[in-house]
């Protein structure tokens, strides 16, 4: 930014700010009587400055700023790079600590590794002659190295996620849900340990009994088995909901004639061929952890039907078999259109 | 047709807005192809009204048929009137295998006990949600058609969203659903608003919440595009981190419509400048209201844009979580079931 400097009190000046790209003439008149001294009036002045405009203002500050500025400041410079080589030092310095510590770290890891949790005992002090308080420290974040490795583990593999929020007060767990290897909705919960363990906030629907769960599976001391139950509650839902969708979208023939938001049960109507019959099937999901029926009821208006021999064969069918895939082996063998 | 039953058709078709009568009246399937076909949909209302009432006078048509219709409509725009929500608590073992045949029985036999005569339609829709019509009449008359209550109920969830109730009839509802759906207590939820699809969004957590994860902050990767590469904005850090925090507190996307939050405070005046009523011994009562098309909306972006303060206070933020706009605020913190929670971040 260029500028002219004030040469008497009563000046009239053009600024040019220019940028890269753009050249802005900026015109401007002022009257500056004692810019080097912040006597009262020039705050009258920056005032009077400021209701003819922001640039005005602006280059009023500046010219203040640069009569303020004393010597050339090349000795400071060297100071500054001195200073700034240091920093550089301490950083270098640092940064060689943590990579030793990193080594070790790895090492107790595969002696870790490779002697399985049953041997803690035994600690390999190989290389690591240094006081005991630092070898148990280390010890324990070789440990937490090892536990964060499984719990990626679990997660890769569909199970739920733990990390930590706010700074280590709480965690929040993210349980993702599948169905037949389709992953499905992911549900959160934020869950503070301190001061005592309580569930914060989450997304799981109201109709799954998150209390019941937490009471049921002792959450205050068992944080694991909680978090098993809830997350087999959760994918046998999931998965109940997703064959409820496959069965509509699979097999328009079949009417779904009640359902409920919980996938508990499930009342669908079949037609069957050289029928007049009404076929009510009804399925209970009382077992909420898991995807398949736990009882099969039969309605006909002709009674015989649900008694005959095939029937019996889709009944039992219907218990081992998820519904949409019952459904079309029951197509396939003819008891249903 | 009797008079009344007449006037109850005239003022349903009044309120049935002429774009949608057409497909309404379709899906009621009580006028045959041709009658509706018949129908000149461009005339007048009042018209188009008395041509419908001597359609149904032909067709035989009563007051159960008519209430068909109106259940069809409210059904097809819930989102008209007061909702309120309730929460069931307390569930019975048996609670969560109740069907629906078992539920309208239930709920027809127990509130025909409370009341008499008592007219009650109960209709499930295609998102599992049962709907009840009751329409209220006591010993001396027959049901009043013109002013009916709706209700709304998932079964297996433990809320219920009602309209049109009186305090003289929430009593006999509240008792006939407790014994309906198995559940030992029903209170107030303290949710209410105009959109039904808003408050039982809210409680069924059916928006996007946002949750802390381990992957990379999705804000950043989605304000990569940087509109000009020679303006840089001086608080960029400060503003993403507001609009997380707000994003935290509220969701994303889509919220939920809410329309209004009433906060009312009963605690102490605490002001030392102020003697005269710092000194005195009765609670200082307050009721805040806050108003809007979408109140929730408005929250977020006042909070993302630095109008309210971040971290979010949890007065707000206890809106979503905890599913209420009604709070009151005692000297021990937010009520009226709950402690205060600490600040989230």
């Amino acid at each position: 930014m260029t500028q002219q400097a004030p040469k008497s009190n009563v000046c009239s000046d053009r600024f040019h700010l220019s940028s890269t790209d753009n050249i802005v003439c900026y015109n401007t008149v002022f009257y500056n009587k004692d810019i080097q001294q912040n006597k009262p009036e020039d705050f009258g002045n920056m005032e009077a400055a400021s209701t003819r405009g922001v640039l005005s203002h602006l280059s009023l500050l500046e010219v203040q700023a640069r009569s303020r500025k004393t010597q050339p400041e090349q000795q400071s410079r060297v100071v500054e790079l001195k200073a700034k080589v240091e920093a550089l030092m301490v950083q270098r310095d640092k940064l060689r600590a943590e990579t030793e510590t990193h080594k070790n770290l790895q090492k107790l890891r595969l002696s870790m590794d490779r002697q399985g949790a049953d041997d803690e005992e035994e600690k390999e002090e190989e290389g690591m002659d240094e006081d005991s308080e630092n070898a148990e420290v280390l010890h324990l974040m070789a440990r937490q190295t090892q536990l964060k490795d499984l719990l990626d583990l679990h997660h890769l593999i569909g199970g739920y996620d733990v990390i930590q929020t706010r700074q280590g007060k709480g965690v929040c767990v993210s349980v993702a849900t599948a169905y037949q290897g389709v992953y499905l909705d992911t549900y959160n919960l934020e869950i503070d340990l301190r001061p005592a363990v309580r569930i914060a906030r989450h997304n799981v629907p109201p109709f799954v009994p998150l209390k019941r769960l937490a009471e049921q599976s002792g959450m205050q001391t068992d944080l694991r088995t909680f978090l098993d139950l809830l997350s087999q509650n959760l994918n046998g839902f999931s998965g109940r909901c997703r064959q409820l969708q496959l069965v509509k979208e699979q097999h328009g023939s079949v009417e779904v004639m009640e359902s409920n938001v919980l996938c508990s049960i499930l009342v669908l109507m079949f037609s069957v061929p050289r029928g007049r019959a009404a076929f009510l099937c009804r399925l209970d999901y009382t077992d909420l952890t898991r995807c398949l029926p736990t009882a099969v009821h039969f309605e006909c208006t002709d009674e015989r039907l649900p008694e005959s021999p095939q029937w019996k064969m889709n009944c039992s069918l219907l218990l081992e078999v998820p519904v949409h895939r019952a459904l079309t082996a029951m197509k396939k063998s003819g008891s249903i259109i | 047709m009797d008079d009344s039953t007449k006037r109850l058709f005239q003022r349903l078709i009044r309120r049935i807005p002429s774009p949608m009568l057409k497909t309404t009246l379709d899906r009621w399937g009580r006028l045959t192809a041709a009658q509706l076909q018949a129908l000149d949909f461009t005339q007048s209302k009042w018209a188009l009204t008395e041509k419908l009432l001597g359609v149904c006078e032909e067709n035989e048509l009563a007051v159960k048929h008519i209430t068909e219709l109106e259940m069809i409509h409210v059904i097809e725009n819930p989102n008209q009137g007061m909702w309120y929500a309730l929460q069931l608590m307390d569930p019975q073992d048996d609670a969560y295998s109740i069907e629906l045949t078992q539920f309208k029985e239930q709920f027809k036999s127990h509130l025909a006990e409370l009341i008499r005569p008592v007219s009650v339609k109960i209709k499930k829709h295609t998102d599992d949600a049962v709907w009840i019509r009751i329409a209220w009449g006591d010993g001396f008359s027959r049901p009043n058609h013109l002013k009916p209550t709706y209700v709304v109920h998932y079964l297996q969830s433990p809320y219920v969203f009602v309209t049109s109730l009186t305090s003289k009839q929430k009593p006999l509802l509240t008792q006939a659903l407790t014994q309906a759906t198995r559940y030992e207590i029903i209170k107030d939820a303290n949710l209410s608003g105009r959109n039904l699809s808003a408050i039982r969004d809210l409680l069924m957590r059916q928006y996007q919440q946002v949750f802390p994860s381990r992957y990379s902050n999705p804000l950043a990767e989605k304000n990569q595009t940087v509109s000009n590469v020679h303006i840089e904005n001086e608080q960029a850090e400060a503003a993403a981190n507001r609009q997380q925090m707000a994003r935290h507190a509220f969701g994303d996307g889509m919220l939920p419509q809410l329309q209004s939050a009433v906060y009312k405070l009963e605690t102490k005046f605490k002001d030392q400048t102020n003697k005269t009523m710092t000194e005195r011994e009765e609670l200082f009562k307050c009721v805040v209201k806050f108003t809007s098309t979408n109140l929730l909306e408005s929250f977020r972006h006042s909070a993302s844009s630095g109008i309210a303060s971040t971290p979010v206070t949890p007065l707000l933020s206890s809106i979503p979580l905890k599913g209420k706009n009604y709070f009151v605020i005692t000297d021990n913190g937010l009520g009226p079931s709950s402690q205060a929670r600490q600040s989230q971040n």
